[in-house]
């Protein structure tokens, strides 16, 4: 460490001297920090803004009016009209925005409940060959979801489940391998002591589940729902690749869908809103459960 | 403790949400129970409407059937009709293009209806036999044709007029010099100047109205310029192999190339969408806003483009120019295909019957929809747009000419897709003739291997 | 989480029944029986879609099916058609071309944001929730949005630089900005996500390191550069991995923008596996792309992992 007595050197630095000219180059700094963040904070806000914006505008004002100038007359009805298209057939987003939800709410509670029993067992019970399944469990992790949509839809196929409901969430929804190594690390550092005042109780298995284990891992219980509800949400290769009929579509290939037909050019405005209608129920989820996403976050890496 | 009691509950309710959805218990709600429902599934918004005029027809003098058209986006259709028979959920009637019938034939998805078509005394002859021909494979006929289609040009004769121009009848063109229609396309061609490409002055790169589109596509674009030079995609229906392999073929593409890219008479391929393909329409919006002054086109866009235009310029036809070999046009027609595994067998022929007959092709044709498959009816579809001020005619006089069928080959349209691809840059940027030359070798030995994959 | 420790006396313990069981081989089956109702679906899940489909892929590429009809023998006669007509050596360099533009952009960048949000100052909170909110937003969404951004003409990022008077180029349809753009959006899309990973990370070294580093006369960047770096190594390695293999299975964002055009020039391995298989109806072919994709990741995975493990120090 420097020795006292000495007095400090100047710093040979160009920091200004004088304690105003101090303050003022801080300040500069200051801004240039919070500018710099507050120009890279506007490139993440500004295509949601668009997308407001143009989902509001008519047909003939969407190709003619710069993107960020707002609407002069908000044409609310093309929220409506989205939703409903052709009632006949009922392929408005509406409907896939059902079909979202159906196969979301299966996919997410299949998941989550499945996975909870296996990361409890794989935990707590002990049984011939825990470890090496739990590592093939493992090992499945490092398999990229590209490389098995070819032969899952050919079991599919097999299976006649192609264009089916249960053919887009079923693999998913027996519970699956990343969630349950996330739960079996929070069910292994529960004390036995509670487990153990839990079986004098006279609880069996399923009890001390449902009545110590679970309740005391909701937070990664609700991770776990998160990550089921936004990645069902957010699909898209496979529904693309198993649902063909437009009636069965989820959002996520309606809304491709819609960029691909005839006149397409023209119905920027609804497609907007379809990409609208898809995004805030997943913007409402980051807001309300930020701590938890964060959290997830934090778990994956391991910290 | 108490959180956890509805746990159970909610696997149920989630259990039960997706069992119900599987088994379409949530489904749309259905009107006064009908006894028979069958599904119908097309691609066409535009003569969906006459179709459901048609069908209304149907109901009334079929009560107990119940039609529900389903109006599926072009691209989807293939994948969605073979999901579908995947599943065994296929509708019971469907449209069916040229590029998929020999492989939907081949795979069991169309009934074979000589036996229905004798009991119904149906008498073939009343159609145009090359489309009757089309659709019959080792003897079995697979559809009653009901529409016909050719490939023209719609003008903006407004433009033409107040720029002295008047089409040539009978321009031709050739690869070496262009012909008769390259010299009108430079005069109709005018830059942000005024200039006219027939102008040394002329700025190529700054170009206010365009002559043509020419799209990278089959049916509406090539494969016409291809058949007036020689050159074939397919030597004949059901072939195990392309033949686009030779001079004309290279030559006539590279003359396309050279309208967009050396004369800049044609809208270049990088405002026709992807790989120039108009997946979206693309050529109609820069038609119908006044960027082009022609458009190749087939005569089913005649509805949508008319509606884009509307009041704002005079929307007329005329003819391909004739090549080397003549004029030569794509002459397509659709089939209703009927679903071998349909659950109402018996319904969905009574559909096919009515859709093939000349009563229901008569609802089409007056509607302006579609040319009617029966050609005594053809009058009746030229009357309703002459009655509009457009004149159909020049689709007919081709639909008598010189015409070729897109072509009809198991995997041709896996085929078709991977030329699109293969010949984007031919439509996105300059290209010499050994450029040209490659690309489509290229394109050619893909194209076979998807027939051959395909067991052509 | 904070649970009290319960304290049993060795009385209560004896009460705890114990498992019933005559000798142990019974003893395995009666314990794996009782396991059964709890691992049982999840076993049946990851046999029935992953583990029979990784086997499946590969028996597949050897054989020919098109969807309907019967599956028949083809040898290798797929493998040698991936590289002859499905592009697959080009698909697999358009890949890497996309891995290069897309990673070692996004790495820096949301190392510099974490470092950045990393300090005690007012608002920092708001920025980090506000740079991972694309994190959740649907790819498909996103992408429809972006493709009018590009739009010729009339959308954002042409008018834009209209105002400078400058004339935007094709974008989408250009076959030099093409794949640049696609690595754009996302790198907005997971910048923010990225970014919290190194926080996570940042916010783990010891704030003493760096103060004893001061004292030494250490500048911020050499302070950067010779702690933080080093320590996030764990951080890199994961960030890293995930990007890279997330990054050879690009395909929301891709279909939506580009399809794989103009031309090929997009064409990643996962839209032409897309394209062979769905509408190509070549399964066969489509199932050897497949294998030759999880061989390349594979590879790259092993290869990241053994570079950063000898560079990990975790001694402080």
């Amino acid at each position: 460490m420097t020795s006292v007595a000495i007095p400090a050197p100047v710093k040979a630095t160009t920091t200004p001297t004088s304690h105003l000219a101090q303050k003022a180059f801080n300040a500069g700094k200051l801004t240039v920090f919070y500018g710099v963040l507050t120009v890279v904070g506007l490139a993440f806000i500004v295509p949601y803004v668009f997308a407001v914006f143009g989902s509001l505008k008519p047909e003939s004002s969407i190709l003619t009016t710069p993107p960020w100038v707002p609407p002069m007359h908000p044409v609310w009805s093309n929220y409506p009209n989205a939703f409903l298209s052709d009632p006949q057939v009922a392929t408005g987003f509406g409907r896939y925005m059902l079909n979202t939800a159906i196969v979301t709410v299966a996919l997410t509670v299949g998941q989550v409940f499945f996975s909870m029993l296996g990361a409890y067992g794989f935990a707590r019970l002990k049984f011939p060959g825990r470890e090496g399944i739990f590592w093939v469990y493992l090992a499945t992790l490092m398999v990229p979801n590209i490389v098995t949509i070819i032969p899952l839809y050919t079991e599919m196929h097999y299976f006649h489940l192609v264009n089916t409901y249960w053919g887009v969430f079923l693999p998913y929804a027996l519970g699956t391998p990343y969630t349950i190594f996330l739960m079996r690390q929070f069910f292994k550092n529960i004390p036995q002591e509670v487990i153990d005042a839990a079986r004098i109780d006279g609880a069996g298995d399923f009890g001390v589940l449902t009545r110590v284990v679970a309740p005391l891992s909701r937070p990664v219980l609700i991770t776990a729902g998160l990550i089921a509800f936004v990645f069902s949400w957010n699909n898209f290769l496979w529904p693309l690749v198993i649902m063909g009929s437009q009636s069965h579509y989820l959002l996520t290939n309606g809304l491709a869908n819609f960029n691909a037909g005839p006149g397409a050019a023209g119905y920027l405005n609804l497609e907007m809103v379809g990409a609208i209608i898809t995004l805030v129920p997943m913007l409402v989820l980051f807001v309300v459960f930020n701590r938890y996403i964060v959290r997830s976050i934090q778990l994956t890496s391991g910290k | 403790m108490k959180q956890i009691k509805w746990l159970p509950l909610v696997a149920s309710a989630g259990m039960l949400a997706g069992t119900l959805a599987a088994t379409g218990a949530i489904a749309p709600p259905a009107s006064a129970s009908p006894t028979v429902h069958l599904t119908y599934d097309l691609w066409d918004p535009h003569e969906e409407i006459g179709y459901k005029a048609s069908i209304a027809q149907f109901e009334k003098t079929h009560p107990g059937i119940e039609v529900t058209v389903n109006d599926v986006a072009y691209s989807a259709y293939q994948t969605k009709l073979q999901e579908e028979f995947s599943s065994g959920t296929g509708p019971d009637l469907f449209w069916v293009n040229t590029p998929w019938l020999s492989t939907w034939i081949k795979d069991g998805y169309l009934l074979g209806l000589n036996k229905y078509l004798k009991d119904w005394h149906v008498n073939l002859s009343m159609y145009y036999p090359s489309l009757v021909k089309l659709h019959e494979y080792k003897g079995v006929i697979y559809g009653i044709p009901k529409d016909w289609d050719t490939i023209a040009f719609f003008v903006n004769e407004t433009y033409m007029k107040a720029h002295h121009l008047t089409v040539p009848a009978n321009w031709t063109w050739n690869p070496s010099n262009g012909g008769t229609f390259l010299q009108f396309l430079k005069e109709a061609t005018i830059d942000k100047n005024g200039v006219n490409a027939t102008s040394p002055k002329f700025n190529g790169n700054s170009v206010a109205t365009y002559a043509v589109t020419v799209p990278n596509a089959a049916q509406t674009g090539w494969e016409n310029f291809w058949q007036m030079d020689g050159c074939h995609v397919i030597p004949a229906a059901w072939a195990s192999h392309v033949s686009f392999n030779t001079t004309p073929c290279y030559q006539t593409t590279y003359f396309l190339n050279e309208l967009m890219y050396k004369w800049h008479v044609a809208a270049p391929g990088t405002l026709l969408g992807s790989n120039g393909t108009v997946p979206n329409s693309q050529d109609q919006a820069l038609f119908a806003s006044g960027k082009v002054a022609m458009m190749m086109a087939g005569d089913w866009e005649t509805t949508p483009v008319s509606e884009l235009v509307g009041k704002k310029f005079k929307l007329g036809v005329v003819p391909l120019p004739a090549g080397p070999k003549g004029r030569w046009s794509v002459f397509n027609g659709l089939i209703d295909g009927v679903n071998p595994h349909s659950k109402n067998l018996k319904q969905a022929l009574e559909l096919e019957r009515w859709l093939g007959s000349p009563a229901s092709q008569k609802i089409l044709g007056a509607g302006g929809y579609i040319w009617p498959a029966v050609k005594s009816l053809d009058p009746l579809f030229a009357q309703y747009w002459a009655k509009k001020g457009i004149n159909m005619e020049p689709f007919l006089q081709e639909a008598h000419g010189n015409v070729v069928n897109w072509p009809n080959t198991p995997g041709m349209n896996q085929g078709l897709t991977d030329m699109g691809t293969t010949m984007g840059p031919i439509w996105l940027g300059s290209q010499s003739l050994s450029g040209v030359t490659s690309i489509l070798q290229r394109a050619y030995a893909l194209a076979n291997h998807d027939l051959q994959a395909a067991g052509a | 989480m904070a649970l009290a420790t319960v304290g049993l006396g060795a009385e209560t313990k004896a009460k705890i029944p114990k498992v019933a069981g005559a000798g142990p081989r019974s003893n395995g089956v009666r314990q794996f029986a009782k396991a059964l109702p709890f691992i049982g679906p999840s076993m049946v899940g990851v046999a029935l879609f992953l583990v029979v489909p990784v086997i499946f892929v590969f028996v597949l590429s050897f054989m020919n099916w098109s969807g309907a009809g019967p599956f028949t023998w083809a040898g290798i006669q797929n493998w040698t058609s991936i590289f002859e007509f499905d592009n697959a050596a080009h698909s697999l360099g358009v890949t890497a071309y996309y891995v290069l533009l897309n990673i070692p952009l996004q790495t820096v960048l949301a190392l510099g944001l974490a470092v950045m949000l990393n300090r005690k100052r007012r608002g920092m909170a708001f920025f980090r929730v506000l740079y991972v909110a694309p994190y959740l937003s649907t790819p498909v969404a996103m992408a429809l949005i972006w493709f009018w951004v590009f739009q010729p003409q009339s959308g954002a990022a042409d008018r834009f630089l209209g105002i400078f008077g400058i004339t935007g180029p094709a974008w989408l349809e250009s076959s030099l900005w093409a794949m640049p753009v696609v690595a754009a959006v996302n790198i907005w899309q997971y910048l923010g996500f990225n970014m919290l990973f190194f926080y996570a990370g940042l916010q783990g070294i010891p704030p003493s390191l760096y103060e004893a580093a001061q004292l030494d006369g250490a500048s911020k960047w050499s302070q950067f550069w010779r702690i933080s770096l080093p320590l996030l190594n764990p951080t890199m390695l994961f960030v890293l991995i995930t990007d890279v293999i997330g990054s050879f299975q690009v395909f929301d964002t891709l279909y939506v923008l580009t399809s794989g055009g103009p031309g090929t020039s997009t064409q990643v391995m996962s839209i032409q596996i897309y394209n062979v298989g769905f509408q190509g109806t070549r399964y066969g072919e489509a199932a050897a792309l497949s294998v030759l994709l999880f061989g390349v990741i594979l590879i790259f995975s092993v290869g990241q992992f053994l570079f950063f493990k000898n560079r990990t120090t975790y001694e402080y």
